[in-house]
């Protein structure tokens, strides 16, 4: 197996408290009447990457959208269980659902800034915070676009589109955008299916640099991406986690029949 | 093999047919379009275009007369329209007769088209000018003549303004304080007043002194005041460039002056601002009213029966016939809000009406009515383009549903509703029936913005040029001159729907520019 990053992971069941950044407790969720998570329980580490492999539709879009509560915006959606991040229930009614967006990044499939000025697209979620001085935002767009590796290129136009930019620069500065509000999670949709392999290289590189400074789950189809990138590797089937593994031993000794079948391409 | 040999036409044949049937109602509205264009502007600009003044001696009645007059030939029937003035009638009429009846006719070099201030026309021979100074004074000496002339107009205007209506108006308050009528003060004002008015008299007379001596075609002479002289223009000596010059200056009159005589002479600059500024308002009052409820219909209100029913009843109310908004408009708000607000806070001025009689807010605000399923329908159409992913995008920043839509979505969907507003406004400018019961007017005195406070006075009755030109269809039978300013104003109006509409198109280009999503 291709083997890009070098990981020193410890086995699942061994991530202490400490060490949580996302404690899952018996998640259940349904859109009406389908039931998309079942009793979902996994304690995602801190300052590693996550993957989330499976089939279309077996709710591991779901679960990450439950993580910021975007899973809120869609009529019909009811839940129960408990999701910990710091030490709190973020399914509580009591959560400020912004402050919690905020700290928990999203990027999507699709690249979307926007149409606005790269650096408005970066300022976005600063100025929605009340970040109103010039020279602080100045400041953390600087620092957002190089750590999502994107100042070089944009440094001289920043006043421009965002919608000249590339596809892969355009998701590159989607993570900026959420970088630039300092967030303690990354979650990352698919978020290199709609680009080119070398962008894609790049950006896996990008993961690797950033999981320093936040917590990173990323939901793929692309099985090799998460073997190489991921530091631990769930799978899921029909809104159930099968397997929870770290990723090299779920990638070479699955305990599971479905896991296996799944890695090895046999359905899926 | 299947042939089809009954019929007449190969598919080929068929598809042809098709295909020039079609191309031939496509080509039926072009040459409709171009039509009406055409039509419109041709009768338009000929209400500006000076026509040369003709001597005509023909028979009427086993007459023989002599006229100075403009010929019209009518292709059709052969008979010929003259307009001419005679001593009878200086300011002019109207005759039609066959070709035979004519038995000459010659470009009259000596005679002048003269518009004086009220809006009618002299067509005569000017001689000479009558001057306190000089009995016969030469016509080239007009120019100077004028301007002494116009300088005692200002004189008496600025005592008018400046002395006469003070005193008018203390006195006026000494009525409604009851002061008696010998009263000192009271008394020393009107004596003032005499003194004023004595003043404006003897300007007057002196101003009448001054004289045009004009001649008619039969010999007849007419003396006029120069004081009520317009222009004085030699139609037939005019080179093309000089018909040109009176050409443009009678544009500039015609947007910049009252109208007169009837609505059939003069200018139309009220009826252009009423129009601008009834649409200007409109736009103002539905624009927020019609994106605040596309707003809730498209993101706030849950997608059931009852909001399927409130945007197929939106829909159905652009169907609505105009004139039923009129009589809403009259009926809801002039009479009943109004009615009211006259109760409330005008209550010392009833039962002379402030806001309970049609004025230009309630033409407005019953225009914003009839236009508000447009952009409604508009504006939720430019909501609806905006991607899922960019909401969710701005959501997952921490936004709230507010803030993404203040900054996110009404910003892509504001082409949209650019697009909603240029409909408002193409539809708003060119309605007239509702109009009629709600505020416009044939004349209104005053314009509805002037320096007196509050400025603008929205209870005012206006003037549009939709209603001016229905007045104008009335007069056409009798006097083609006053048909032509129907025209004319019809052409004013296509421009300035033409000119509102670019100016939308513009902006809502640049915002597309702008909000490229791509």
């Amino acid at each position: 197996m291709l083997k890009l990053f070098e990981h020193n992971t410890l086995s699942v069941d061994d991530i202490s408290e400490e060490s949580t950044a996302i404690d899952v407790r018996n998640l259940n969720l349904w859109f009406g009447n389908k039931h998309v998570l079942n009793d979902i329980s996994m304690r995602i580490p801190r300052n590693k990457i996550t993957a989330l492999i499976g089939q279309s539709g077996c709710g591991k879009s779901t679960l990450i959208s439950s993580f910021n509560r975007l899973n809120d915006l869609y009529d019909g959606c009811k839940y129960n269980g408990e999701i910990i991040i710091d030490g709190r229930d973020i399914n509580s009614r009591k959560v400020n659902v912004s402050r919690l967006r905020a700290k928990v990044g999203m990027v999507f499939q699709r690249p979307n800034p926007f149409p606005m000025s790269i650096y408005e697209n970066v300022c976005y979620g600063l100025k929605l915070q009340g970040v109103k001085v010039r020279r602080h935002l100045d400041d953390a767009v600087e620092s957002a676009l190089k750590k999502a590796a994107l100042w070089k290129e944009v440094k001289d136009r920043l006043f421009e589109s965002a919608q000249v930019l590339s596809g892969g620069q355009q998701q590159r500065l989607v993570i900026a955008r959420a970088l630039a509000l300092k967030p303690d999670i990354l979650l990352l949709d698919e978020p290199t299916s709609a680009l080119d392999p070398l962008t894609t290289l790049f950006i896996e590189e990008l993961m690797d640099e950033l999981k320093k400074q936040c917590t990173i789950i990323i939901v793929t189809h692309n099985m090799q991406q998460a073997a190489r990138v991921s530091d631990y590797t769930a799978f899921f089937h029909q809104g159930r986690l099968i397997e929870y593994a770290d990723s090299d031993t779920l990638f070479t000794m699955p305990e599971k029949k479905q896991t296996e079948d799944y890695i090895t391409g046999r359905y899926g | 093999m299947l042939n089809s040999p009954k019929t007449l036409l190969s598919p080929v044949q068929r598809q042809s047919l098709v295909i020039s049937l079609t191309a031939f109602f496509t080509a039926l509205l072009l040459i409709a379009l171009f039509g009406v264009l055409l039509l419109i502007s041709m009768r338009g600009a000929a209400y500006f275009w000076p026509e040369p003044v003709y001597l005509v001696s023909a028979t009427q009645n086993n007459e023989a007369k002599t006229f100075y007059t403009n010929v019209y030939t009518d292709p059709a029937s052969g008979e010929i329209t003259l307009k001419y003035a005679d001593a009878l009638h200086p300011f002019g009429s109207q005759l039609r007769l066959k070709a035979s009846a004519i038995h000459s006719q010659t470009l009259a070099a000596e005679a002048a088209e003269i518009k004086l201030n009220d809006g009618r026309r002299i067509l005569a021979s000017p001689r000479h000018i009558v001057t306190p100074a000089s009995k016969q004074m030469a016509l080239e000496g007009y120019a100077s003549v004028a301007s002494e002339v116009a300088l005692i107009s200002a004189n008496i205007e600025s005592i008018n303004i400046e002395n006469l209506a003070p005193i008018h108006e203390a006195l006026a308050a000494f009525d409604n304080r009851n002061v008696e009528k010998k009263a000192p003060a009271r008394e020393k004002l009107v004596a003032e007043f005499e003194r004023y008015q004595k003043r404006v008299y003897a300007l007057e007379s002196r101003r009448d002194k001054y004289q045009l001596a004009l001649q008619f075609a039969d010999g007849q002479r007419l003396s006029i005041p120069l004081a009520n002289v317009q222009s004085i223009d030699f139609v037939s000596k005019l080179s093309l460039w000089q018909k040109l010059k009176v050409f443009f200056i009678d544009i500039g009159v015609f947007l910049t002056d009252s109208p007169k005589q009837a609505n059939t002479s003069g200018g139309v600059f009220p009826a252009l601002f009423g129009t601008v500024l009834m649409v200007f308002l409109m736009t103002i009052i539905v624009t927020p009213f019609g994106v605040l409820a596309a707003i809730y219909l498209s993101e706030y209100a849950p997608n059931n029966g009852v909001t399927t029913v409130i945007r197929v009843s939106v829909s159905n109310m652009a169907g609505v016939p105009s004139i039923v908004y009129g009589v809403f408009g009259l009926g809801f708000f002039v009479y009943t809000v109004g009615g009211s607000i006259d109760e409330l806070f005008f209550s010392d001025t009833l039962p002379a009406p402030t806001m309970g009689s049609p004025g230009v807010f309630w033409a407005a605000l019953t225009m914003a009515i009839l236009t508000l399923p447009v952009v409604i329908v508009a504006t939720e159409e430019g909501l609806r383009r905006v991607p899922e992913g960019l909401k969710a995008g701005s959501y997952a920043l921490g936004a709230t549903k507010m803030e993404t839509i203040v900054r996110t979505i009404l910003p892509i969907a504001s082409p949209g509703i650019m697009t909603g507003v240029i409909l408002a406004i193409a539809r708003a400018a060119g309605e007239v029936a509702p109009l009629m019961l709600v505020g416009a007017v044939k004349f209104a005195p005053t314009l509805p913005l002037d320096g007196e406070f509050p400025y603008l006075h929205l209870d005012r009755q206006f003037m549009h040029l939709g209603v001016l030109i229905y007045d104008g269809a009335f007069h056409s039978q009798t006097d083609g001159k006053s048909a032509s300013m129907m025209f004319a104003a019809c052409l004013l109006l296509l421009v300035v729907v033409f000119v509102l509409n670019i100016l939308a198109v513009i902006l809502r280009n640049r915002l597309r520019r702008r909000y490229l999503i791509g």
